[in-house]
């Protein structure tokens, strides 16, 4: 039996994974205002270059995971230039954008399961840890290191996007790009770094998800969709938002693996975010879904 | 016919049986998403609903195949009901992201409740078809029947979509707030379209239960929507023969690849990135369906 300072540790460390998954999400998601569903095969993608180059390679692990993080950006900058930029001159609905997605995302993730098969891999990080002993709880390195990393990345975020001027363009892009176009910053360059930061923040989440536990070539999806759930939930628009969808989401998971299974974590995670889309379509804050806008 | 040839017509025939099931599966998908404009991500999970419905029935209670149908259709279209009423109230993306959650809950009920469906482990031993006495479980009369049930569910199909209620829904996905300014009811021709869809959606799932005799969760994931999702938008959306057409194609596409050599383990996921490869193409140039892709081609010629 778990003990109670236990689950508060999983919650948090859940929560840190999800934080990052939904910064890395919403940094593309705010300027593009569409889906991209391919973002679960770039942090797929990133922590089995991890693997490549750590494992097979035999390259040390701290250059791998540079390494790695810097192609899944680059992976992340090609879908952008070669998929998405093509269809945003011909003002498609942001429908065809999500299925676009879906389309890039079976590409990649059938394109990783070819290279690597589908069975589980494992990263290896020299050591195996027992874990720190908390109060009689049990944390391990990879936690630690994923709680301060996500925090750290959250605040630089915020930061980057209140602060420096790419970040502010970026939010100007996010709240309306044709105005942006006329006072000359042009939106595609702005979209383009906001996939490059998107991307390389999707891989630090994909790789520290890949060393706590391990990996298949579709756990990106899962843990992007709980990413997306933690979005909505928190209200589209607002980055504290996403620090408490996060935790709700992560508290949620934990709580019912507590009291009723592990295997009723999805279905809880989904019914969660069909409450709120029925009640509180808003989220904790905010824009409000509309159809048209006349 | 010697062996080899039986095993070879034994094999045509399992294919044509795909093709059957899939051609129902992306027509009725077609119904919601192509007529309504409702881009759903739930049917694998109604087609499951099918499947376990007529395998629960016939192994525990001893219902016969017939009786299951309707039954099936009718748990099925309730259960789709309550989902419209939950994801009607959301639009474009966030209906998506909705649909797709109510699969994975879909998906999270077979999968977990060990008392009704077995979860992980299936339930195995489903009887097959009874017709006027005889077994329809040989290799040649199950093609037949379902190819009887794809041309009745194309013949329905196919006079919704000429019908008034046909009209509506084309007007609807095309300018939802005009067809309501000239008096149609929207939420209601949505509603039905989308029970009706999971209504029929219900029937390819029946079949497959008693054709293969051993159902279980793997068969009805996500990825099974999304599947049948891009053979509706390869066929074009709103086009049943396209559905049919996309069904055969994709159904085909592993056995052609498995022709010129291509091992089987790479072919699976060969056929995946080239429906992906397909979809994106689709979808960059804004057009509806691989039909319409290919028409400035075949003007050129």
């Amino acid at each position: 039996m778990l003990s109670n300072i236990q689950v508060v540790i999983n919650i948090l460390v859940t929560s840190a994974l999800y934080l990052l998954v939904s910064i890395s999400f919403a940094s593309i998601y705010y300027p593009v205002k569409y889906f991209h569903i391919a973002h679960a095969a770039v942090i797929t993608v990133a922590s089995y270059f991890v693997f490549l180059f750590a494992n097979q390679l035999l390259i040390p692990f701290s250059a791998a995971v540079v390494l790695a993080i810097a192609l899944a950006s680059i992976v992340g900058i090609l879908f952008d230039i070669l998929g998405y930029r093509p269809m945003r001159k011909k003002n498609l609905a942001s429908l065809t954008y999500l299925i676009a997605s879906l389309g890039l995302y079976v590409i990649l993730q059938n394109a990783i399961s070819l290279s690597f098969g589908d069975d589980t891999k494992v990263i290896n990080t020299a050591e195996v840890t027992v874990g720190h002993e908390v109060f009689g709880a049990y944390i391990t390195t990879v936690q630690i290191l994923t709680i301060c990393v996500s925090l750290i990345l959250f605040i630089a975020v915020n930061l980057f996007l209140h602060y420096t001027a790419t970040g502010k363009s970026i939010r100007a892009v996010s709240s309306n790009p044709e105005l942006c176009n006329i006072y000359g910053i042009s939106s595609n360059k702005i979209i383009l770094i906001a996939f490059a930061l998107g991307s390389a923040l999707a891989a630090v989440a994909g790789i520290l998800s890949a060393m706590d536990t391990n990996m298949t070539p579709t756990f990106g999806f899962n843990l992007l969709m709980y990413g997306i759930v933690a979005m909505i939930i928190g209200g589209v628009g607002s980055t504290r938002g996403l620090l408490a969808g996060s935790l709700l989401v992560a508290t949620a998971q934990h709580l019912s693996a507590f009291y009723l299974d592990t295997k009723w974590m999805d279905a809880v995670t989904y019914i969660i975010l069909i409450l709120f889309l029925i009640w509180k379509p808003l989220g904790f804050s905010g824009k409000r879904l509309k159809k048209v806008e006349v | 016919m010697g062996s080899v040839e039986l095993i070879y017509m034994e094999y045509f025939l399992h294919l044509f049986i795909l093709i059957c099931f899939y051609t129902m599966l992306s027509q009725s998908l077609n119904l919601s998403a192509g007529f309504a404009g409702l881009i759903s991500l739930t049917h694998a999970g109604f087609y499951g609903i099918g499947a376990y419905t007529t395998a629960i029935l016939s192994t525990y209670y001893g219902f016969s195949f017939w009786p299951s149908i309707p039954l099936a259709m009718l748990i099925s279209g309730f259960i789709a009901f309550i989902v419209s009423l939950i994801a009607l109230r959301t639009v474009d993306d966030y209906f998506i992201i909705c649909t797709l959650g109510i699969q994975v809950i879909l998906f999270s009920i077979m999968n977990n409740w060990m008392e009704l469906t077995r979860g992980p482990l299936g339930i195995p031993g489903i009887p097959s078809i009874q017709l006027f006495g005889f077994s329809v479980e040989s290799k040649t009369s199950f093609p037949l029947l379902s190819l009887l049930f794809v041309l009745l569910i194309w013949f329905v199909l196919r006079n919704i979509s000429r019908s008034g209620f046909g009209k509506t829904l084309t007007a609807i996905s095309e300018d939802e707030i005009y067809s309501q300014s000239i008096g149609k009811n929207v939420y209601l021709s949505k509603t039905v379209s989308f029970t009706l869809s999971a209504m029929l959606v219900a029937i390819p799932g029946t079949l497959y239960a008693h054709y293969i005799s051993y159902i279980d969760p793997t068969s009805f994931t996500v990825n099974e929507s999304i599947f049948v999702l891009s053979i509706v938008i390869i066929g074009g959306l709103g086009n049943l023969s396209g559905s049919f057409f996309a069904s055969a194609f994709l159904v085909l596409l592993p056995e052609a690849l498995r022709f010129v050599g291509m091992p089987d383990s790479i072919a699976a996921n060969m056929r995946q990135i080239i429906y992906g490869l397909i979809l994106v193409m689709v979808m960059m140039t804004g057009k509806n369906g691989v039909k319409e892709l290919l028409q400035p081609i075949a003007k050129k010629s």
